[in-house]
């Protein structure tokens, strides 16, 4: 039997477990009990502070590497128009909007105990959400779409634009007055924490960056699939 | 005095176990639906017979 002739369901292989996947929910599972349970309570914020370690993780994962990632895999298909590329830069982007999503859930229960206020409109949270809105947009473009070259190219082009606003949003901070903390962590110098804090931090943005592969890994497969699955029906039509 | 508000820590965390839990089930159910569509898709489809009538 020629590769041509092997049953489609096979061409895209499912691992039977997905043993990244599960590892990265229990090592997110592990943080959570250390971040609760073990990580000492700062004195002045009390135990809200402890949002930090999901809050200010899912950002860095979703801003810097998402994004980050879609923004180059954009980049190299508008240059080599490999469609594996624009399935990375799909992917990345989905995933991405995921973390952002966390950053915005969690962002305004800490606001509410420490500013008093769910939300505030300064240049940092309303970037954020700006970029999140033009992430829907991006994946509302891709089911628009219907030519895939055309979706891809399209697609690039506002994935390429949307990265440009997380320079922005990571230097907010420093160009306007805002309520938003500074960076205690990706700044020039040394992270402003206690030793046990910093490691809750570090193992909470290593367990998240394992997530963010294992989901980025599993949404590449689905992307495969559904083109997989679209090529075949219209062959058949 | 360290303030006690620990339920808004622990809501934080139960949202965002909601939100990746939620978008993994969410990649799970439509795999799960693709894979349907190929499996419908592998079923050969009835081929013309090529013997002569009568035959």
């Amino acid at each position: 039997m020629t590769s041509a002739q092997e049953p489609l369901a096979s061409a895209v292989a499912r691992p039977r477990r997905d043993l990244l996947l599960g590892l990265a929910i229990v090592a997110v599972a592990a943080v959570f009990v250390r971040a609760l349970a073990f990580t000492p309570i700062e004195a002045r914020q009390g135990p809200a502070q402890k949002i930090l370690y999901v809050h200010a993780t899912s950002a860095i994962v979703g801003l810097y590497l998402a994004f980050g990632l879609m923004a180059v895999a954009s980049l190299l298909y508008l240059w080599l128009k490999d469609a594996k590329l624009d399935r990375v830069a799909e992917s990345a982007a989905e995933v991405g909007l995921v973390y952002t999503t966390a950053v915005l859930v969690t962002g305004p229960l800490w606001g509410k105990t420490i500013w008093g206020a769910w939300w505030t409109w300064d240049a940092r949270l309303t970037s954020t959400l700006f970029l999140w809105f033009i992430i829907v947009a991006y994946l509302l473009l891709r089911g628009a779409v219907e030519e895939r070259d055309r979706r891809a190219r399209y697609s690039a082009v506002l994935g390429i634009l949307a990265s440009l606003l997380v320079p922005f949003i990571h230097l907010s901070v420093y160009l306007f007055r805002t309520l938003h903390p500074m960076p205690i962590v990706l700044k020039p110098s040394a992270p402003s924490m206690p030793s046990e804090m910093r490691v809750t931090f570090f193992a909470g943005l290593l367990a998240f960056i394992l997530l963010f592969a294992a989901l980025l890994r599993a949404r590449y497969r689905l992307a495969t699939l559904r083109d997989l699955v679209h090529d075949h029906e219209q062959e058949r039509a | 005095m360290t303030p006690d508000n620990g339920g808004f820590a622990t809501a934080a965390y139960i949202l965002i176990a909601i939100v990746y839990g939620g978008y993994v089930l969410s990649l799970t159910l439509r795999e799960r639906r693709l894979r349907q569509r190929l499996a419908r898709l592998d079923t050969p489809s009835r081929q013309p017979s090529h013997r002569p009538a009568g035959a």
